[in-house]
């Protein structure tokens, strides 16, 4: 039970304005743009504008005669150094710089260094590459084709076939489809896009020769990773190595992956002696680094009569672009995606995952979707309003029927998934009466009656996050365990660092509110750090909403590690024994004598100057957390909207968002991350794709094409909570920042596509532009 | 990424005069500003560079026409041309088919269709801009073409005028263009489109030798 | 190289006069030249607005200006909003209303709204969206970017 503490604690639960805020609002944040070191040089990238080609001759002569430019690296330049090729984050290798040829529109094929930026820019243009194009493949279901050119000559295997995975019962699944008297079945595409955090990749590589170390100031969401592998790979000492995270803007798991601009830098470093910043541009984020999704998905669900579902098939195809840079754990080429049988409680399912290459940006990474979790997500919310139109039934009346109820928990769903906890409908509850649900099936009635189109989705997602266990999870080998170590000082103040890294999710408040809650010692008296790996404990990072789950947790024991110290010193102050003391947020007093009391903050001074005999002075902990499962966040989502007739644009009218999370550190928190996950979600229904025309040229490699939501676009959103809290964390929190992601898209669609039912509507793809519905809308004789 | 774009336009002279200046490729080559013919490859081949100024950055080209198709009885011309950016930023290739007429009117009509496929950063801006630019690009070679036409009219026989009309061509000058593509994708779509027309005058020429060898 | 330029700049009250190449950006002669790295770059197509800084009182994206252009104006970035160490009621909002995560928008956005609120002291909702439609933010959904500042609105009244 977590104890209640008072507003100046700020322990669980209190909305303790952010103490990042004070930096970022008088625009004094350093990001990795904002490091400039003395010498410092820069860098910028020569891309190749085909999308398959063989190269036949480079030339930086003209290049390197300007004045002010110190090299021009190559792929040629650094096989003589074993680095032309890095090994991926699963089970794969990428060209750092072009080698034998080029497999994506915008691969980095050269990399100039100059004294600014501009001369560097300059002479990326001077750079002379000859390529002779090769026959480009951007269809993945092309990809296995027996005249589909072969992308990959590097790999033993000549096809363009990366993985097959498959779990469940594929002949008990079967089974029950041949019996089963109802059938529903779906095709959906979940369209390539991209996370598009504001501020890009970059970093400022500086080795210095005098100390032989280097030092990277990088855009990582994963800075201790990044140190291992770049010693692994680059063959550095890894104590030589020291990787800063400073502020980041923005992350959503594109900046998890190392990208070959990161590795081009640190080579030139240690070429010249001399810092060298690179810092991608928009265009270069969007078209080469970790896209997401570009998942081609068919499930079919069978069912009885009166809407019991019974097995779940799904049969997917992946596209990965031109190299497997998937950041998930090593034993899930398809991450957590098996998660698709959702909130429902089938008796059997079967998936399966085929991965392939194309001539397109390589990846993919976790946008915001615990590994694949958005595309699961998607696919069950879709496939269950698929089935509800065949059976006739309102969508949620077929869910209520199928949630798995409270008492099945901890279930075991049929794809492995130990569920540790979950209530789902009462978040559907909430949600139902907080829009107004069954007013609204009236109005909508009614609408329908006068050719108004008016559509309401639902989407009740389960996700799974948090990962994860050491027995099932690692990146490139390295177990997703998590760190905290706190130290008290003498006067009663505390500094925590963890090995997570906060990309805007406000750590350095809630990760102080979670030992404020431990150990009572106010929040303003905490002070976070995160992200400089000599200093922080080692850890696998932010992404996959995985702080809370892992790091929160190492937090939580660190600080109870540090409580158990306190207890022994209270006892010795208060010359009583330890058993007779009771704990309350800040203090210790003896049972039934209230009076009798030290503080934390006595108690601290006294670790430092008044500790018995035998016991070690200080006041300080460390905890690696290695979490016995994964965590299940839930929710229930409703979109009400119009579509108009003359336009075909969608208007979002009303947006409930209901999420169980579990116990919350910071409620304002939370709201925010909701607000934003559900916008990227609104994006992603509506208007945005990373696509390729058939000569692989990117379509949507600016931010003219690949559009974000403004203000204006932005609907104003509703939550709501639940609290389910998870049994195995230490305090019953379960993570949140991608819900409103995963939850959000199947909603919107849902919403689009009952808004157009009743003329036969049974599926749209995304992104859903106003032309395409405004095109349905004219086929079907109704457009204004 | 594939863009089809159709061109007709029509010259105030009789069939014996355009085919008189398109029988010499060079005099069809220097109605396009900063573009030669570097090689006669065969009688069907033909290598060509075009230099492109946008703003203060010049830009070359080099580019390959070879013609695949030649009917006498339709008066139809097939041609594949090829083009790269010499430094590696991106290319173009197009077929195209062109018809050279007789008009009721005693002039003369050029009709052609092609498919071109481009390749690069100008393919990422995207045809909207291809199209527009390259109907003002294709104004300009008209004007020339006309132009010369009228020149050589006027100054037939004359050696002298005949040589002062043949100066050689500036790079040309960038065309205003209300966007905010990168000055690169400009240059770009300047190269397709002169790509395009130096294919369509070097067919047309080679359309007009083959027709007076049928003449009797 | 082209040759250089002298420019004169008022840059949050204070002068500054300097030779620049013409084709310097105006956000890198901020960034890089006087080195206020407040002001950020967050596209290439000036969609973003990561960069907008105020240039006479007007607010420009400053990735699409050369700096020559601003000689002789007045600049304020987010380094010039508070006055004496005091923050100005935009920043305090922001914090209070929890109008920025990652915080990387903040500034362009904070004089955005600065701009707003000189031509329109009480703002609509519609009128605030509207007013800030010029810059993209990837973490908060703009709901709490809007209550900040209705919450400045309110204390400047």
């Amino acid at each position: 039970m977590l104890q209640k503490t008072s507003p100046e604690i700020g322990g669980m639960g209190h909305s303790v304005k952010r103490k990042e805020d004070l930096r970022f609002i008088q625009g004094k944040g350093t990001y990795v743009d904002d490091v400039s070191l003395p010498g410092m040089v820069y860098g910028h990238m020569v891309r190749s504008p085909y999308a398959h080609a063989r190269i036949t001759g480079i030339r930086s002569e003209e290049a390197k005669k300007l004045p002010g430019v110190l090299a021009v690296i190559t792929g040629q330049d650094l096989e003589k150094a074993g680095l032309a090729w890095m090994p991926t984050l699963f089970h794969d290798k990428q060209m750092v710089l072009a080698t034998g040829k080029v497999l994506f529109q915008s691969q980095e094929v050269a990399f100039v260094v100059a004294e600014d930026r501009y001369t560097a820019a300059d002479a990326a243009e001077l750079v002379e590459v000859d390529y002779d194009d090769l026959p480009v493949l951007v269809d993945p279901h092309r990809a296995l084709d027996a005249d589909a050119p072969i992308l990959r000559e590097d790999r033993a295997e000549k096809s363009n076939h990366i993985f097959h995975w498959e779990v469940g019962d594929r002949a008990a699944t079967e089974g029950v489809f041949q019996t089963a008297p109802v059938k529903a079945e779906l095709n959906a595409f979940f369209p390539r896009c991209h996370p598009a955090p504001l501020e890009t990749c970059g970093c400022v590589a500086d080795y210095n020769p005098a100390t032989t170390k280097l030092t990277v100031w990088e855009t990582s969401q994963a800075p201790h990773a990044h140190r291992t592998l770049f010693a692994l790979v680059a063959g550095l000492q890894e104590q030589n190595i020291r990787i800063i995270a400073p502020d980041i803007g923005g992350g959503f798991g594109n900046k998890v992956p190392i990208y070959p601009g990161y590795v081009c830098a640190v080579v030139a470093s240690l070429q010249l002696g001399r810092p060298v910043k690179w810092i991608e541009s928009r265009s270069e984020n969007l078209q080469s680094t970790g896209f997401a999704r570009d998942y081609h998905m068919k499930a079919e669900i069978a069912a009885d009569q009166d809407g019991k579902v019974k097995a779940l098939r799904v049969k997917t195809l992946a596209d990965h672009g031109a190299f497997n840079a998937a950041a998930q754990p090593s034993k899930f080429p398809a991450g957590l995606f098996s998660i698709c049988t959702g909130s429902y409680d089938f008796s059997e399912a079967f998936c399966e995952v085929d991965g392939v290459y194309t001539n397109k940006a390589p990846g993919g990474i976790a946008y915001r979707c615990s590994f694949r979790v958005t595309e699961a997500a998607y696919l069950i919310e879709r496939a269950m309003d698929v089935l509800a139109r065949e059976l006739k039934m309102d969508p949620v009346e077929l869910r209520l029927k199928n949630f798995v109820p409270p008492e099945k928990f901890p279930y075991l769903c049929p794809l492995g998934w130990n569920y540790d906890s979950g209530n789902y409908k009462a978040a559907m509850d909430v949600a139902l009466e907080k829009i107004g649900y069954y007013e609204l099936r009236k109005e909508q009635e009614e609408k329908r009656g006068k050719g108004e189109l008016m559509g309401i989705g639902v989407s009740s997602f389960t996700e799974v996050v948090g990962a994860g266990p050491s027995h099932t999870f690692d990146i490139c080998g390295i177990k997703m365990f998590d760190s905290c170590e706190i130290r008290v000082h003498p006067t009663g103040k505390a500094i925590a660092r963890m090995g997570v890294k906060s990309q805007g999710q406000g750590h350095e408040t809630t990760f102080a509110q979670i030992v404020a809650q431990e150990l009572g010692i106010p929040v303003a008296d905490i002070s976070v750090e995160e992200g400089d790996t000599d200093t922080a404990p080692y850890g696998l990072g932010t992404y996959a909403s995985r702080s809370t789950p892992t790091a929160g947790a190492a937090t939580a024991m660190a600080a109870r590690k540090i409580r158990d110290k306190a207890r022994k010193l209270a006892a010795h102050l208060l010359e009583a024994s330890e058993e007779d003391l009771e704990w309350e947020p800040g203090k210790f007093f003896v049972k039934g004598a209230p009076s009798k009391s030290k503080s934390i903050q006595e108690i601290a001074f006294a670790a430092y100057t008044n500790f018995p005999a035998g016991l070690e002075p200080g006041l300080e902990a460390v905890h690696y957390y290695d979490p016995p499962n994964l965590t299940f966040p839930f929710g229930t989502y409703i979109c009400v909207l119009d579509i108009d007739k003359g336009t075909g644009e969608p208007k979002v009218r009303r947006f409930v968002a209901v999420d169980d999370c579990g116990n919350i550190i910071n409620p304002m928190i939370v709201e925010g991350q909701i607000h934003g996950g559900l916008t990227e979600g609104l994006a992603i229904a509506f208007m945005q794709e990373i696509a390729y025309d058939e000569s692989g040229n990117v379509q949507g490699g600016t931010f003219m094409d690949y559009l974000v939501p403004t203000a204006v676009e932005t609907p104003t959103w509703e939550t709501g909570k639940t609290c389910t809290p998870s049994p195995h964390h230490p305090f019953g929190a379960k993570g949140v920042g991608e819900s409103p992601n995963v939850g959000s898209p199947a909603a919107f669609v849902n919403a689009v596509v009952d808004a157009l039912s009743h003329l036969g509507v049974k599926h749209i793809d995304m992104p859903i532009s106003p032309w395409k519905i405004w095109k349905i809308l004219k086929e079907k004789g109704i457009a204004e | 990424m594939a863009i089809k774009i159709e061109k007709t336009f029509q010259v105030q002279e009789p069939l014996e005069s355009v085919w008189a200046v398109i029988s010499d490729p060079r005099k069809v080559a220097n109605c396009l500003p900063g573009a030669q013919i570097t090689e006669t490859v065969d009688d069907r081949t033909f290598k060509g560079v075009i230099k492109v100024q946008v703003g203060p950055s010049v830009t070359d080209y080099k580019g390959q026409v070879h013609v695949e198709r030649l009917d006498n009885e339709q008066h139809e011309i097939e041609l594949i041309g090829k083009g790269q950016d010499i430094r590696g930023k991106g290319s173009a290739s197009m077929k195209m088919t062109g018809k050279v007429r007789s008009l009721p009117d005693g002039n003369t009509e050029v009709a052609s269709i092609a498919e071109v496929n481009v390749v690069g950063l100008l393919a990422q801006m995207g045809g909207r801009m291809i199209q527009e630019v390259s109907n003002q690009m294709f104004a300009q070679f008209t004007a020339n073409f006309t132009a010369r036409l009228q020149q050589e009219r006027t100054s037939s026989g004359d050696p002298a005028a005949s040589r002062a009309g043949a100066e050689d061509a500036k790079p040309i000058q960038a065309v205003p263009v209300l966007l905010t593509a990168a000055r690169e994708s400009v240059a770009w779509t300047f190269h397709i489109v002169l790509v395009l027309v130096l294919a369509v005058a070097i067919g047309v020429s080679i359309r007009r030798i083959f027709k007076c060898s049928d003449q009797p | 190289m082209a040759t250089k330029k002298r420019v004169r700049v008022k840059v949050n009250g204070s002068d500054h006069e300097t030779e620049i190449e013409p084709r310097l950006l105006l956000v890198h002669f901020i960034r890089e030249v006087l080195t206020l790295t407040g002001t950020h770059v967050g596209c290439d197509t000036t969609n973003c607005g990561a960069c907008t800084v105020l240039l006479d009182g007007r607010a420009v994206k400053s990735c699409t200006i050369f700096a020559v252009q601003a000689d002789g104006c007045e600049i304020r970035t987010i380094e010039g909003v508070a006055t004496n160490g005091k923050l100005h009621p935009l920043q305090e909002g922001f914090k209070e209303e929890h109008g920025l995560q990652c915080g990387f928008c903040t500034p362009g956005m904070i004089m955005s709204a600065c701009a707003l609120l000189e031509k329109n002291p009480h703002p609509s909702e519609q009128d605030i969206r509207w007013g800030i439609s010029g810059n993209m933010c990837r973490c908060t959904g703009y709901q709490n970017i809007v209550k900040a500042v209705q919450y400045a609105a309110n204390k400047m009244a």
